[in-house]
């Protein structure tokens, strides 16, 4: 039943932002960590993978009133996209290496790509949602690579209230994670 | 083994919970996996390394909102968000109307004319901002910029891109008050003046701060603007050159100018158990003068000094009752100052002047000016300029090469000058010069010719100072203000 809803409102999202494309946004906030996930499961470098998220987007955004619902998740279409763009910085990356291209990435996921992917995703959306100093402390704790003390320093507080941050969003990131490995069972057992 | 940080920990934990069935492994089990390279699960940690950047997520939001805004270009404008809209009065609103258009791509919503063909009201739209505006009704006191010589309020103008928007508003004729950068509080931003007068701030958002964020650069500047702003290297009260009257009978001298000129006594201290006066202070008007009782060492500088007071003619009279002797009475002088001067029982020459109406040689002398009589002035001139970077800003010379007056600038200082003839022939005085670094001045002055009296050192009344001698006799006490001590 869940899984049906979120179907029927995804569908009303394309939909509206097939008629006003100032809409396109919803959709962007709906997937914009599946497609971040998927493809920084791939691409190794930031900048690539920011590139290519920007992309898949802009694609997207541009070629949507061409866009066709099929039954399929409006995610499967940004991944083929997504796979368009990474195959295309495995080409490029081999040509600049002079070593040959790995083979496009395929997007018919066996189910345990796809949990990955979402599992990703989760833990990305999880982090957004994080009050912002939290979410600030996480994102230069690992994403940034700062320590402790040079975050203390960028945010003018003391490393204990760093620490104290840091262990407040790992606490609320176990909490999510767990909700989330628990939602997911309950619906393939429903 | 490595030590394993609160982090590493962490991923474990997880990672157990977070196996699947399929993959259940133990934290050992993982641990030896990945030591393999092939992990059954994927880390969190790995997970946490590649997250998205906020500001990345933003910035992308923001760019398919502006791609989507160019998709819906030719559809109607956007609606109006804002509840108080300026009404600009011009001078030549149709004029003005053009150029909007051109400069921030306006769209013109209503135009109503007057029968005298002025613009009676008009209302544009810039990206969703309501603007209205009229030409100038002098009539019934609605002015523009123009006839106003200028407007007091700045337009906030909140843009998808000031980056593509200021050079077409500079191209349509604005002129750049600010150029557009990156402000602390998450835009980039400009400020424009138009054609007709009006300031246009114009913005793009382009980083969400938080409150603390926002303030922490604050500080962060804050802090950066004080290190960066010249330190405060004059003793407070003090200007960058103070005469320092080494003379017989300061005590009697200090009365003196307390009846003649006004003068305040700030500070005094005596040698111990006499009335030997090592050093003392004194205020007159806006500036401050030194002194101390000569001995062998020092001996006796008297300074001729340039004052200005009020009134000139009650100031001569007062100082002669006081007991000073006449060296020229009170006269109008050719070059714009109404003046005399006496010398005290110290030996001091004081020329007393109030600049007449329209006086321009002296008129930003402070009350407290030093004067010398060298034979030669372009020498002294050039010793200055080289020992202590001095400025000349005046020169009254004869067609015969003599120089009547000169003035030259030491840091906020002037020193004035007029070569030697009659009874005003060439006597060393003794100054007291503030300067930023008081080691470099020292050496410099050096280099320059002067001698040195004592070498530069820290003081125990807060400045670090050397003497040097000058090639004319003059002593400079050359200093940097280090830290206030209590007196």
């Amino acid at each position: 039943m869940k899984a049906r809803a979120n179907d029927i409102e995804e569908r009303l999202l394309v939909e509206a932002a097939q008629k006003d494309p100032a809409r396109f946004t919803d959709l962007y906030e709906a997937n914009f960590e599946r497609v971040y996930a998927f493809v920084s499961r791939r691409v190794h470098a930031r900048a690539d993978v920011e590139d290519i998220t920007a992309e898949v987007f802009q694609h997207a955004l541009e070629n949507l009133p061409r866009f066709e619902w099929r039954g399929v998740p409006f995610v499967a279409w940004l991944y083929r996209i997504a796979a368009n763009g990474v195959a295309d910085r495995w080409q490029y990356l081999a040509r600049e290496s002079g070593r040959a291209a790995k083979e496009a990435p395929s997007v018919d996921f066996d189910h345990e790509e796809i949990e990955r992917t979402e599992r990703r995703a989760q833990i990305f959306g999880d982090v957004a949602k994080l009050p912002a100093e939290q979410r600030r402390v996480i994102e230069m704790r690992f994403a940034e690579d700062k320590s402790i003390a040079e975050i203390a320093k960028a945010l003018g507080k003391s490393s204990g209230a760093v620490k104290q941050l840091q262990h407040r969003a790992y606490t609320k990131l176990r909490e999510q994670a767990l909700k989330g490995l628990a939602g997911r069972a309950g619906g393939r057992n429903g | 083994m490595a030590k394993q940080t609160p982090a590493a920990k962490f991923n474990r934990a997880l990672d157990r919970q977070l196996s699947t069935p399929k993959a259940l492994v133990t934290a050992v089990e993982f641990e030896e996996l990945r030591a393999t390279g092939t992990t059954p699960v994927p880390s969190f940690t790995d997970a946490l390394r590649d997250m998205p950047r906020e500001r990345f997520k933003e910035r992308l939001r923001r760019n398919l909102e502006r791609r989507a805004k160019m998709a819906t270009s030719t559809q109607a404008a956007p609606e109006v968000r804002a509840t108080a809209t300026p009404y600009l009065s011009v001078r030549n609103a149709a004029a003005a109307l053009e150029f909007y258009k051109k400069a921030f791509g306006a769209i013109e919503v209503t135009r109503l004319m007057q029968p005298d063909g002025r613009v009676g009201h008009a209302q544009i739209d810039i990206e969703g901002a309501r603007i209205m505006l009229a030409d100038e009704f002098p009539e019934f006191g609605f002015r523009s910029p123009e006839s106003l010589g200028g407007s007091p309020v700045h337009i906030q103008l909140d843009v998808k891109d000031v980056d593509a928007m200021a050079p077409r508003a500079v191209a349509a004729g604005a002129t750049v008050l600010r150029p557009v950068e990156d402000q602390f509080y998450g835009a980039r931003s400009g400020q424009f003046r138009d054609p007709f007068g009006f300031i246009w701030s114009i913005s793009t958002h382009n980083e969400t701060l938080s409150t603390e964020e926002m303030q922490h650069r604050i500080d962060e500047m804050a802090k950066n603007e004080a290190a960066a702003l010249p330190r405060k290297y004059i003793r407070e009260g003090f200007h960058s050159i103070t005469p320092y009257l080494v003379v017989p009978r300061v005590a009697q001298l200090i009365e003196f100018l307390e009846g003649a000129f006004g003068a305040e006594e700030r500070f005094r201290v005596n040698r111990p158990g006499t009335q030997v006066i090592m050093h003392a202070e004194v205020k007159i008007g806006d500036s401050m003068i030194e002194m101390a009782d000569a001995n062998e060492q020092f001996p006796p500088t008297p300074a001729t000094i340039i004052l200005r007071v009020d009134d000139v003619d009650a100031a001569f009279l007062r100082a002669t009752d006081a007991g000073a002797t006449v060296l020229q009475p009170v006269a109008d002088q050719d070059y714009g100052v109404r003046s005399a001067t006496v010398v005290d029982a110290s030996g001091n020459r004081w020329n007393i002047f109030t600049p007449n109406e329209g006086d321009v040689i002296f008129k930003d002398f402070r009350s407290v000016t030093p004067h010398f009589n060298p034979m030669r002035a372009p020498a002294m001139i050039e010793f200055l300029q080289k020992a202590f970077g001095a400025e000349e800003i005046y020169r009254a010379q004869s067609p015969d090469g003599v120089v009547h007056h000169a003035q030259v600038r030491i840091g906020d200082s002037v020193i004035g000058m007029g070569e030697a003839h009659g009874p005003y022939q060439p006597a060393p005085a003794t100054l007291h010069l503030y300067v930023p670094d008081a080691d470099a001045s020292y050496d410099r002055a050096l280099r320059a010719g002067a001698t040195s009296i004592q070498p530069v050192a820290e003081q125990p009344y807060g400045d670090r100072s050397g003497g040097v001698r000058d090639p004319y006799g003059n002593r400079w006490f050359i200093a940097t203000h280090i830290r206030d001590v209590a007196v």
